[in-house]
Protein backbone atom coordinates (compact mmCIF):
# COMPACT_ATOMS: atom_id res chain seq x y z
CA UNK A 1 0.00 0.00 0.00
CA UNK A 2 1.24 3.37 -0.83
CA UNK A 3 2.01 5.44 2.14
CA UNK A 4 0.88 8.88 2.55
CA UNK A 5 3.53 11.11 1.25
CA UNK A 6 3.78 9.71 -1.87
CA UNK A 7 -0.30 9.95 -2.27
CA UNK A 8 0.29 13.35 -1.18
CA UNK A 9 2.61 13.72 -3.48
CA UNK A 10 0.76 12.93 -6.56
CA UNK A 11 -2.12 14.85 -5.48
CA UNK A 12 0.10 17.83 -5.85
CA UNK A 13 0.85 16.22 -9.18
CA UNK A 14 -2.62 16.13 -10.82
CA UNK A 15 -3.63 19.48 -8.71
CA UNK A 16 -0.94 21.46 -11.34
CA UNK A 17 -2.29 19.43 -14.28
CA UNK A 18 -5.38 20.51 -13.49
CA UNK A 19 -4.66 24.31 -13.63
CA UNK A 20 -2.89 23.75 -16.83
CA UNK A 21 -5.40 22.50 -18.41
CA UNK A 22 -7.97 25.02 -16.77
CA UNK A 23 -6.01 27.83 -17.99
CA UNK A 24 -5.96 26.31 -21.88
CA UNK A 25 -9.54 26.27 -21.34
CA UNK A 26 -10.25 29.62 -20.77
CA UNK A 27 -7.50 30.87 -23.31
CA UNK A 28 -9.43 28.49 -25.96
CA UNK A 29 -12.64 29.80 -24.61
CA UNK A 30 -11.52 33.50 -25.20
CA UNK A 31 -10.35 32.50 -28.85
CA UNK A 32 -13.29 30.73 -29.60
CA UNK A 33 -15.24 33.25 -29.15
CA UNK A 34 -13.17 35.52 -30.86
CA UNK A 35 -13.64 32.98 -33.65
CA UNK A 36 -17.74 32.85 -33.93
CA UNK A 37 -17.47 36.54 -34.12
CA UNK A 38 -15.64 36.49 -36.91
CA UNK A 39 -17.79 33.88 -38.70
CA UNK A 40 -20.88 35.64 -37.49
CA UNK A 41 -19.68 38.91 -39.24
CA UNK A 42 -18.69 37.26 -42.29
CA UNK A 43 -22.19 35.68 -42.93
CA UNK A 44 -23.71 38.90 -44.53
CA UNK A 45 -20.99 38.89 -46.88
CA UNK A 46 -20.97 35.59 -48.06
CA UNK A 47 -25.20 35.60 -47.62
CA UNK A 48 -24.91 38.28 -50.07
CA UNK A 49 -22.24 36.80 -52.84
CA UNK A 50 -24.73 33.98 -52.87
CA UNK A 51 -27.43 35.74 -53.52
CA UNK A 52 -26.66 37.95 -56.39
CA UNK A 53 -25.45 35.41 -58.10
CA UNK A 54 -28.55 33.53 -57.31
CA UNK A 55 -30.24 36.19 -58.32
CA UNK A 56 -28.02 36.78 -61.77
CA UNK A 57 -29.01 33.10 -62.81
CA UNK A 58 -32.33 33.74 -62.60
CA UNK A 59 -32.24 36.93 -64.77
CA UNK A 60 -29.34 35.92 -67.53
CA UNK A 61 -29.06 32.71 -69.57
CA UNK A 62 -26.79 30.05 -68.84
CA UNK A 63 -25.79 28.92 -72.48
CA UNK A 64 -24.58 31.27 -74.95
CA UNK A 65 -27.05 31.91 -77.12
CA UNK A 66 -24.18 30.76 -80.62
CA UNK A 67 -22.69 28.24 -79.62
CA UNK A 68 -24.53 26.67 -76.90
CA UNK A 69 -21.98 26.18 -74.28
CA UNK A 70 -22.17 27.03 -71.14
CA UNK A 71 -21.02 30.32 -69.94
CA UNK A 72 -18.67 29.55 -67.29
CA UNK A 73 -15.84 26.85 -67.24
CA UNK A 74 -17.08 26.70 -63.29
CA UNK A 75 -20.70 25.30 -63.78
CA UNK A 76 -19.63 22.95 -66.41
CA UNK A 77 -19.28 19.34 -65.29
CA UNK A 78 -16.68 16.43 -66.28
CA UNK A 79 -16.22 13.10 -65.97
CA UNK A 80 -14.91 12.70 -62.33
CA UNK A 81 -11.45 11.09 -62.95
CA UNK A 82 -9.57 13.68 -61.17
CA UNK A 83 -10.83 14.99 -57.87
CA UNK A 84 -9.52 17.49 -55.61
CA UNK A 85 -9.93 17.06 -51.89
CA UNK A 86 -8.98 20.34 -49.47
CA UNK A 87 -8.52 19.17 -46.30
CA UNK A 88 -9.49 21.77 -43.02
CA UNK A 89 -7.71 20.49 -40.09
CA UNK A 90 -6.15 22.07 -36.88
CA UNK A 91 -3.08 24.32 -36.31
CA UNK A 92 -2.30 21.99 -33.12
CA UNK A 93 -3.09 18.83 -31.42
CA UNK A 94 -4.82 18.54 -27.68
CA UNK A 95 -8.53 19.41 -29.14
CA UNK A 96 -9.87 15.80 -28.23
CA UNK A 97 -10.94 13.90 -31.76
CA UNK A 98 -11.57 17.36 -33.59
CA UNK A 99 -8.16 16.62 -35.79
CA UNK A 100 -8.98 12.67 -36.26
CA UNK A 101 -12.31 13.10 -36.99
CA UNK A 102 -11.51 14.97 -40.02
CA UNK A 103 -8.36 12.91 -40.77
CA UNK A 104 -11.03 9.94 -40.57
CA UNK A 105 -13.02 11.33 -43.22
CA UNK A 106 -10.80 12.33 -45.62
CA UNK A 107 -9.17 9.11 -45.98
CA UNK A 108 -12.38 7.45 -46.19
CA UNK A 109 -13.21 9.80 -48.91
CA UNK A 110 -9.79 9.43 -50.43
CA UNK A 111 -10.45 5.15 -50.09
CA UNK A 112 -14.07 5.93 -51.85
CA UNK A 113 -12.73 7.46 -54.77
CA UNK A 114 -9.66 5.28 -55.06
CA UNK A 115 -12.15 2.17 -55.35
CA UNK A 116 -13.66 3.91 -58.31
CA UNK A 117 -10.50 4.93 -59.78
CA UNK A 118 -10.61 8.33 -59.42
CA UNK A 119 -7.38 9.84 -58.84
CA UNK A 120 -6.95 12.37 -55.79
CA UNK A 121 -5.13 15.38 -55.55
CA UNK A 122 -4.97 16.69 -51.88
CA UNK A 123 -4.69 19.93 -50.45
CA UNK A 124 -3.94 20.29 -47.00
CA UNK A 125 -5.26 23.25 -45.06
CA UNK A 126 -3.70 23.34 -41.47
CA UNK A 127 -0.45 21.86 -39.69
CA UNK A 128 -2.28 18.85 -38.89
CA UNK A 129 -3.64 18.14 -41.87
CA UNK A 130 -0.64 18.31 -43.54
CA UNK A 131 0.93 16.13 -40.93
CA UNK A 132 -1.90 13.82 -40.65
CA UNK A 133 -3.38 13.29 -44.26
CA UNK A 134 -0.92 15.22 -46.72
CA UNK A 135 2.09 13.11 -45.60
CA UNK A 136 1.03 9.94 -46.18
CA UNK A 137 1.51 11.18 -50.30
CA UNK A 138 3.53 12.04 -52.75
CA UNK A 139 4.03 15.37 -53.95
CA UNK A 140 2.64 16.54 -57.07
CA UNK A 141 5.40 17.12 -59.52
CA UNK A 142 4.16 20.66 -61.88
CA UNK A 143 6.54 21.68 -64.83
CA UNK A 144 6.70 24.99 -66.06
CA UNK A 145 8.01 25.42 -69.60
CA UNK A 146 8.83 28.96 -70.49
CA UNK A 147 9.37 29.66 -74.30
CA UNK A 148 10.75 32.83 -75.58
CA UNK A 149 9.90 34.31 -78.71
CA UNK A 150 10.09 37.73 -80.48
CA UNK A 151 13.87 38.18 -80.00
CA UNK A 152 12.58 37.86 -75.91
CA UNK A 153 10.15 40.50 -75.85
CA UNK A 154 7.42 37.99 -75.08
CA UNK A 155 7.79 34.41 -72.92
CA UNK A 156 4.64 32.13 -72.89
CA UNK A 157 4.18 29.96 -69.70
CA UNK A 158 2.96 26.65 -69.63
CA UNK A 159 2.04 24.76 -66.63
CA UNK A 160 2.51 20.95 -67.14
CA UNK A 161 1.18 18.21 -64.61
CA UNK A 162 3.39 14.62 -64.50
CA UNK A 163 1.03 12.73 -62.62
CA UNK A 164 3.26 9.78 -61.25
CA UNK A 165 0.93 8.76 -58.45
CA UNK A 166 -2.82 7.47 -58.10
CA UNK A 167 -2.94 10.03 -54.68
CA UNK A 168 -0.58 12.47 -54.77
CA UNK A 169 -0.39 16.14 -52.39
CA UNK A 170 -0.62 19.62 -54.80
CA UNK A 171 -0.21 21.93 -51.96
CA UNK A 172 -0.20 22.47 -48.19
CA UNK A 173 -1.07 25.89 -46.23
CA UNK A 174 0.32 25.50 -42.72
CA UNK A 175 0.15 29.27 -41.77
CA UNK A 176 -3.40 30.25 -43.52
CA UNK A 177 -5.29 29.39 -40.01
CA UNK A 178 -3.77 31.49 -38.16
CA UNK A 179 -4.50 35.01 -39.85
CA UNK A 180 -7.23 33.58 -41.98
CA UNK A 181 -7.42 36.78 -44.55
CA UNK A 182 -9.29 36.56 -48.17
CA UNK A 183 -6.48 37.79 -49.42
CA UNK A 184 -4.53 34.47 -48.76
CA UNK A 185 -7.85 32.36 -49.55
CA UNK A 186 -8.20 34.13 -52.15
CA UNK A 187 -4.97 33.03 -53.56
CA UNK A 188 -5.72 29.34 -53.23
CA UNK A 189 -9.41 30.05 -54.43
CA UNK A 190 -7.53 31.17 -58.41
CA UNK A 191 -5.00 28.28 -57.78
CA UNK A 192 -8.19 26.21 -57.31
CA UNK A 193 -10.02 27.59 -59.71
CA UNK A 194 -7.20 27.63 -62.60
CA UNK A 195 -6.48 23.77 -62.07
CA UNK A 196 -10.63 23.22 -62.37
CA UNK A 197 -10.49 25.73 -65.82
CA UNK A 198 -7.51 23.93 -67.25
CA UNK A 199 -9.37 20.50 -66.42
CA UNK A 200 -6.72 19.34 -64.54
CA UNK A 201 -9.10 18.50 -62.17
CA UNK A 202 -12.85 17.64 -62.51
CA UNK A 203 -14.30 18.39 -59.05
CA UNK A 204 -13.15 19.88 -56.12
CA UNK A 205 -14.44 18.76 -52.44
CA UNK A 206 -13.79 20.13 -49.11
CA UNK A 207 -13.55 18.25 -45.83
CA UNK A 208 -14.29 20.36 -42.80
CA UNK A 209 -15.22 20.78 -39.80
CA UNK A 210 -18.92 22.87 -39.62
CA UNK A 211 -19.87 25.18 -36.27
CA UNK A 212 -22.93 26.42 -36.46
CA UNK A 213 -22.65 26.79 -32.34
CA UNK A 214 -20.58 25.08 -29.56
CA UNK A 215 -23.29 21.80 -29.65
CA UNK A 216 -23.98 22.03 -33.33
CA UNK A 217 -21.28 20.88 -34.95
CA UNK A 218 -20.67 17.84 -37.80
CA UNK A 219 -17.65 16.99 -39.52
CA UNK A 220 -18.67 17.59 -43.49
CA UNK A 221 -17.65 16.67 -47.04
CA UNK A 222 -18.63 20.05 -49.16
CA UNK A 223 -18.71 19.86 -53.29
CA UNK A 224 -17.37 22.93 -54.35
CA UNK A 225 -16.85 22.61 -57.97
CA UNK A 226 -18.82 22.72 -60.17
CA UNK A 227 -21.28 24.94 -58.84
CA UNK A 228 -24.41 23.11 -59.65
CA UNK A 229 -27.00 24.43 -57.30
CA UNK A 230 -26.10 28.15 -56.16
CA UNK A 231 -26.81 28.79 -52.63
CA UNK A 232 -27.41 24.87 -51.79
CA UNK A 233 -23.99 23.24 -51.73
CA UNK A 234 -24.01 19.95 -51.88
CA UNK A 235 -22.80 18.27 -48.53
CA UNK A 236 -22.04 15.04 -47.28
CA UNK A 237 -22.15 14.16 -43.10
CA UNK A 238 -19.43 12.31 -42.19
CA UNK A 239 -19.35 12.47 -38.44
CA UNK A 240 -22.67 14.14 -36.35
CA UNK A 241 -21.87 15.07 -32.73
CA UNK A 242 -23.21 12.26 -30.63
CA UNK A 243 -25.41 12.95 -27.13
CA UNK A 244 -22.26 12.79 -25.62
CA UNK A 245 -20.44 14.74 -26.86
CA UNK A 246 -22.54 17.65 -26.82
CA UNK A 247 -23.17 17.35 -23.07
CA UNK A 248 -19.29 17.80 -22.49
CA UNK A 249 -19.02 20.50 -24.80
CA UNK A 250 -22.22 21.79 -23.44
CA UNK A 251 -20.65 21.53 -19.89
CA UNK A 252 -17.25 23.26 -21.40
CA UNK A 253 -19.17 26.36 -22.79
CA UNK A 254 -21.31 27.13 -19.68
CA UNK A 255 -18.15 27.30 -17.18
CA UNK A 256 -16.34 29.15 -19.49
CA UNK A 257 -19.68 32.17 -20.66
CA UNK A 258 -19.79 31.09 -24.00
CA UNK A 259 -23.16 31.09 -25.53
CA UNK A 260 -24.25 27.28 -26.82
CA UNK A 261 -27.36 28.97 -28.59
CA UNK A 262 -26.64 29.35 -32.27
CA UNK A 263 -26.94 33.35 -32.51
CA UNK A 264 -29.91 34.64 -34.39
CA UNK A 265 -30.36 36.47 -37.83
CA UNK A 266 -29.75 39.76 -36.85
CA UNK A 267 -31.62 42.54 -39.30
CA UNK A 268 -28.55 43.04 -41.08
CA UNK A 269 -28.53 39.31 -42.38
CA UNK A 270 -31.98 39.56 -43.25
CA UNK A 271 -32.18 42.15 -45.33
CA UNK A 272 -28.40 40.55 -46.45
CA UNK A 273 -31.41 37.86 -47.85
CA UNK A 274 -32.88 40.47 -50.27
CA UNK A 275 -29.54 41.71 -51.67
CA UNK A 276 -29.90 41.82 -55.68
CA UNK A 277 -33.02 40.04 -55.21
CA UNK A 278 -35.25 43.15 -55.29
CA UNK A 279 -38.33 42.04 -58.11
CA UNK A 280 -37.61 45.18 -60.49
CA UNK A 281 -35.79 45.23 -63.35
CA UNK A 282 -31.62 45.88 -62.69
CA UNK A 283 -29.71 48.30 -65.02
CA UNK A 284 -25.97 46.23 -65.15
CA UNK A 285 -22.97 47.34 -65.07
CA UNK A 286 -21.32 45.71 -67.59
CA UNK A 287 -23.73 43.18 -68.49
CA UNK A 288 -24.61 40.15 -66.84
CA UNK A 289 -22.88 37.47 -68.37
CA UNK A 290 -19.78 39.71 -67.26
CA UNK A 291 -20.89 40.34 -64.16
CA UNK A 292 -21.82 36.54 -63.70
CA UNK A 293 -18.35 35.53 -64.74
CA UNK A 294 -16.28 37.75 -62.51
CA UNK A 295 -18.73 36.69 -59.24
CA UNK A 296 -18.02 33.03 -59.51
CA UNK A 297 -14.46 33.10 -58.51
CA UNK A 298 -15.45 35.20 -55.74
CA UNK A 299 -18.08 33.24 -54.97
CA UNK A 300 -15.83 29.91 -54.43
CA UNK A 301 -13.44 32.05 -52.60
CA UNK A 302 -16.23 33.10 -50.54
CA UNK A 303 -17.06 29.23 -49.94
CA UNK A 304 -13.92 28.68 -48.78
CA UNK A 305 -13.52 31.70 -46.59
CA UNK A 306 -16.07 30.59 -44.47
CA UNK A 307 -15.44 26.95 -44.35
CA UNK A 308 -12.01 27.99 -42.69
CA UNK A 309 -13.60 30.83 -40.12
CA UNK A 310 -16.09 27.66 -38.67
CA UNK A 311 -13.22 25.34 -38.98
CA UNK A 312 -10.97 27.93 -36.91
CA UNK A 313 -13.70 28.29 -34.64
CA UNK A 314 -14.45 24.22 -33.97
CA UNK A 315 -10.90 24.04 -33.46
CA UNK A 316 -11.08 26.10 -30.69
CA UNK A 317 -14.46 24.62 -29.28
CA UNK A 318 -12.36 21.34 -29.25
CA UNK A 319 -9.83 21.77 -27.09
CA UNK A 320 -12.00 24.03 -24.56
CA UNK A 321 -14.06 20.49 -24.58
CA UNK A 322 -11.33 18.76 -24.43
CA UNK A 323 -9.68 20.86 -21.40
CA UNK A 324 -12.79 20.80 -19.87
CA UNK A 325 -12.53 16.82 -19.64
CA UNK A 326 -9.44 17.05 -18.71
CA UNK A 327 -9.95 19.23 -16.04
CA UNK A 328 -13.13 17.47 -14.52
CA UNK A 329 -10.79 14.34 -14.60
CA UNK A 330 -8.16 15.51 -12.97
CA UNK A 331 -10.74 16.81 -10.75
CA UNK A 332 -12.34 13.03 -10.03
CA UNK A 333 -8.63 11.81 -10.03
CA UNK A 334 -7.95 13.90 -6.91
CA UNK A 335 -10.58 13.32 -4.87
CA UNK A 336 -9.77 9.59 -5.64
CA UNK A 337 -6.42 9.75 -4.04
CA UNK A 338 -7.40 11.97 -1.42
CA UNK A 339 -10.02 9.56 -0.38
CA UNK A 340 -7.31 6.93 -0.55
CA UNK A 341 -5.03 8.56 1.04
CA UNK A 342 -7.35 9.60 3.91
CA UNK A 343 -7.95 5.96 4.58
CA UNK A 344 -4.16 4.96 4.51
CA UNK A 345 -3.27 7.35 7.35
CA UNK A 346 -6.40 6.59 9.07
CA UNK A 347 -5.73 2.96 8.77
CA UNK A 348 -1.70 4.16 10.04
CA UNK A 349 -3.75 6.02 13.27
CA UNK A 350 -6.16 2.95 13.58
CA UNK A 351 -2.80 0.44 13.67
CA UNK A 352 -1.01 2.82 16.32
CA UNK A 353 -4.55 3.28 18.59
CA UNK A 354 -4.69 -0.75 18.61
CA UNK A 355 -0.53 -0.98 19.37
CA UNK A 356 -1.35 1.49 22.29
CA UNK A 357 -3.82 0.05 23.73
CA UNK A 358 -2.90 -3.61 23.68
CA UNK A 359 0.34 -2.74 24.90
CA UNK A 360 -1.34 -0.44 27.89
CA UNK A 361 -3.86 -4.20 28.48
CA UNK A 362 0.15 -6.41 28.59
CA UNK A 363 1.02 -4.42 31.60
CA UNK B 1 -12.78 59.24 -66.44
CA UNK B 2 -15.57 60.74 -64.35
CA UNK B 3 -19.33 60.12 -65.23
CA UNK B 4 -21.56 60.86 -63.11
CA UNK B 5 -24.90 59.88 -63.72
CA UNK B 6 -27.74 61.66 -62.01
CA UNK B 7 -30.85 60.30 -60.17
CA UNK B 8 -33.37 58.75 -63.19
CA UNK B 9 -36.83 59.28 -62.37
CA UNK B 10 -39.06 57.85 -64.34
CA UNK B 11 -41.41 55.14 -64.33
CA UNK B 12 -39.85 52.58 -61.88
CA UNK B 13 -42.83 52.67 -59.74
CA UNK B 14 -42.99 49.00 -59.10
CA UNK B 15 -43.14 46.77 -56.26
CA UNK B 16 -39.54 48.36 -55.26
CA UNK B 17 -41.27 51.85 -54.51
CA UNK B 18 -43.87 50.54 -52.74
CA UNK B 19 -42.43 50.54 -49.06
CA UNK B 20 -39.88 53.67 -49.95
CA UNK B 21 -39.05 56.18 -46.91
CA UNK B 22 -39.58 59.34 -47.28
CA UNK B 23 -37.04 61.02 -45.82
CA UNK B 24 -35.34 61.41 -49.20
CA UNK B 25 -31.50 59.82 -47.57
CA UNK B 26 -30.25 57.16 -48.56
CA UNK B 27 -29.27 53.66 -46.60
CA UNK B 28 -25.75 53.41 -46.93
CA UNK B 29 -24.30 50.30 -46.06
CA UNK B 30 -20.71 48.77 -47.07
CA UNK B 31 -20.44 45.17 -46.01
CA UNK B 32 -17.10 43.83 -46.12
CA UNK B 33 -15.80 40.02 -46.78
CA UNK B 34 -15.08 40.27 -42.77
CA UNK B 35 -17.55 42.83 -41.45
CA UNK B 36 -20.06 45.40 -41.65
CA UNK B 37 -17.81 48.65 -41.61
CA UNK B 38 -20.38 50.86 -42.59
CA UNK B 39 -24.01 51.50 -41.70
CA UNK B 40 -25.55 55.02 -42.17
CA UNK B 41 -27.75 57.42 -44.35
CA UNK B 42 -26.11 60.04 -46.97
CA UNK B 43 -27.70 61.94 -49.15
CA UNK B 44 -25.71 60.75 -52.37
CA UNK B 45 -23.23 58.01 -52.68
CA UNK B 46 -20.31 58.04 -55.37
CA UNK B 47 -18.97 54.70 -56.45
CA UNK B 48 -16.26 53.95 -58.47
CA UNK B 49 -17.79 50.99 -60.70
CA UNK B 50 -16.00 49.05 -63.00
CA UNK B 51 -16.65 51.62 -65.81
CA UNK B 52 -16.09 54.74 -63.72
CA UNK B 53 -17.39 56.77 -60.94
CA UNK B 54 -20.67 57.33 -60.82
CA UNK B 55 -23.37 59.02 -58.64
CA UNK B 56 -26.37 57.86 -57.15
CA UNK B 57 -29.41 59.27 -55.12
CA UNK B 58 -32.05 59.26 -53.69
CA UNK B 59 -34.64 57.37 -56.11
CA UNK B 60 -31.80 56.08 -58.33
CA UNK B 61 -33.28 53.30 -60.73
CA UNK B 62 -32.15 49.77 -59.44
CA UNK B 63 -28.80 49.11 -60.35
CA UNK B 64 -25.85 46.47 -60.26
CA UNK B 65 -22.64 47.26 -60.74
CA UNK B 66 -19.76 45.35 -60.69
CA UNK B 67 -16.80 47.44 -58.21
CA UNK B 68 -13.26 48.92 -59.32
CA UNK B 69 -10.86 50.01 -57.17
CA UNK B 70 -11.24 54.15 -56.14
CA UNK B 71 -13.57 55.66 -53.37
CA UNK B 72 -16.85 55.57 -52.22
CA UNK B 73 -18.05 59.25 -51.18
CA UNK B 74 -20.52 59.81 -49.26
CA UNK B 75 -22.31 63.17 -49.07
CA UNK B 76 -25.03 64.52 -46.48
CA UNK B 77 -27.12 62.49 -43.98
CA UNK B 78 -26.56 61.19 -40.96
CA UNK B 79 -22.62 60.28 -42.00
CA UNK B 80 -21.96 64.00 -42.62
CA UNK B 81 -18.96 63.73 -45.73
CA UNK B 82 -17.69 60.17 -45.65
CA UNK B 83 -14.77 58.56 -47.57
CA UNK B 84 -13.57 55.01 -48.11
CA UNK B 85 -11.22 53.02 -50.25
CA UNK B 86 -12.57 49.55 -51.77
CA UNK B 87 -11.49 47.40 -54.31
CA UNK B 88 -13.40 44.69 -56.21
CA UNK B 89 -16.95 43.61 -55.25
CA UNK B 90 -20.15 44.44 -56.40
CA UNK B 91 -22.74 47.83 -55.79
CA UNK B 92 -26.60 47.33 -55.43
CA UNK B 93 -28.59 50.49 -56.23
CA UNK B 94 -32.29 50.26 -55.02
CA UNK B 95 -34.33 53.91 -55.40
CA UNK B 96 -33.86 54.05 -51.16
CA UNK B 97 -30.74 51.77 -50.95
CA UNK B 98 -27.39 51.59 -51.50
CA UNK B 99 -25.37 48.33 -50.54
CA UNK B 100 -21.77 47.86 -51.36
CA UNK B 101 -20.03 44.46 -51.32
CA UNK B 102 -16.89 45.31 -51.13
CA UNK B 103 -13.94 42.88 -51.24
CA UNK B 104 -11.53 45.37 -49.51
CA UNK B 105 -12.19 48.48 -48.10
CA UNK B 106 -10.44 50.56 -45.95
CA UNK B 107 -10.64 54.10 -44.61
CA UNK B 108 -8.39 56.93 -45.76
CA UNK B 109 -6.53 57.03 -41.91
CA UNK B 110 -5.87 53.49 -41.50
CA UNK B 111 -4.24 52.85 -45.27
CA UNK B 112 -0.67 52.48 -45.23
CA UNK B 113 1.28 54.58 -48.27
CA UNK B 114 4.32 52.17 -47.73
CA UNK B 115 2.92 48.86 -48.12
CA UNK B 116 0.48 50.39 -51.20
CA UNK B 117 3.93 51.86 -52.75
CA UNK B 118 5.09 48.65 -52.17
CA UNK B 119 2.30 46.62 -54.03
CA UNK B 120 2.53 48.97 -56.80
CA UNK B 121 6.08 48.03 -57.69
CA UNK B 122 5.10 44.53 -56.75
CA UNK B 123 2.83 45.57 -59.57
CA UNK B 124 4.94 46.51 -62.17
CA UNK B 125 7.18 42.96 -61.61
CA UNK B 126 4.04 40.70 -62.39
CA UNK B 127 3.73 43.62 -66.06
CA UNK B 128 7.30 42.40 -66.95
CA UNK B 129 6.81 38.53 -66.05
CA UNK B 130 3.35 38.51 -67.18
CA UNK B 131 4.31 38.26 -70.81
CA UNK B 132 2.12 37.22 -73.50
CA UNK B 133 -0.18 35.87 -70.78
CA UNK B 134 -3.33 37.80 -71.23
CA UNK B 135 -4.84 36.53 -67.68
CA UNK B 136 -1.41 37.64 -65.63
CA UNK B 137 -1.59 40.72 -67.66
CA UNK B 138 -5.16 41.70 -65.79
CA UNK B 139 -4.30 39.94 -62.88
CA UNK B 140 -0.80 42.65 -62.61
CA UNK B 141 -3.37 45.43 -63.95
CA UNK B 142 -5.72 44.55 -61.45
CA UNK B 143 -3.37 44.83 -58.34
CA UNK B 144 -1.72 48.04 -60.06
CA UNK B 145 -5.09 50.05 -60.22
CA UNK B 146 -5.83 49.13 -56.92
CA UNK B 147 -2.38 50.35 -55.18
CA UNK B 148 -2.50 53.05 -57.17
CA UNK B 149 -6.39 53.89 -55.76
CA UNK B 150 -5.16 53.18 -52.21
CA UNK B 151 -2.59 55.39 -52.46
CA UNK B 152 -4.37 58.21 -54.24
CA UNK B 153 -7.33 58.13 -51.53
CA UNK B 154 -4.44 57.88 -48.77
CA UNK B 155 -3.03 61.08 -49.64
CA UNK B 156 -6.60 62.77 -50.28
CA UNK B 157 -5.98 63.73 -53.76
CA UNK B 158 -8.56 63.95 -56.28
CA UNK B 159 -8.86 62.18 -59.75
Amino acid sequence: MANVLDLRRRIRSVKNTRQITKAMKMVSAAKLRRAQERAMQARPYAQMISNVLESLVRRTDMYSDETGDLLHPLLVEREEKNVLVVVIAGEKGFAGAFNSNITKAALNFINERRSKDQNVDVEAVGRKARDLVGKKYPQANYEKTEEHYDNDLSTHFEVIRHRGAPVEMTGDHPALLNKVSIDEVGDLAHSIIERYTRAEIDSVYIVYNEFKSVISQRVVVEKLLPIRKLGSPEITVAEEMTEEQKEAAGHAARTSGVSVNVPEDEAVESEAKKFGTAEVDYIFDPEPQKLFRHLLPRYVTTQLFHALLESVAAEHAARMTAMDSATNNAGDMIDALSLEMNRVRQAAITKEIIEIVSGAAAL
Amino acid sequence: MREVSGTVGGDHGKEGMADINQSGLLTVRLVTSDRILVDTTAEAVELPAMSGYLEALYGHAPLLAELGAGEVRLHGGESGDKKFFVAWGFVEVLPERVTILAENAEEPGEINVEEARGELSEAEKLWQEAGDDQRKYDEANAVARQAEAKIVSAEGGQH
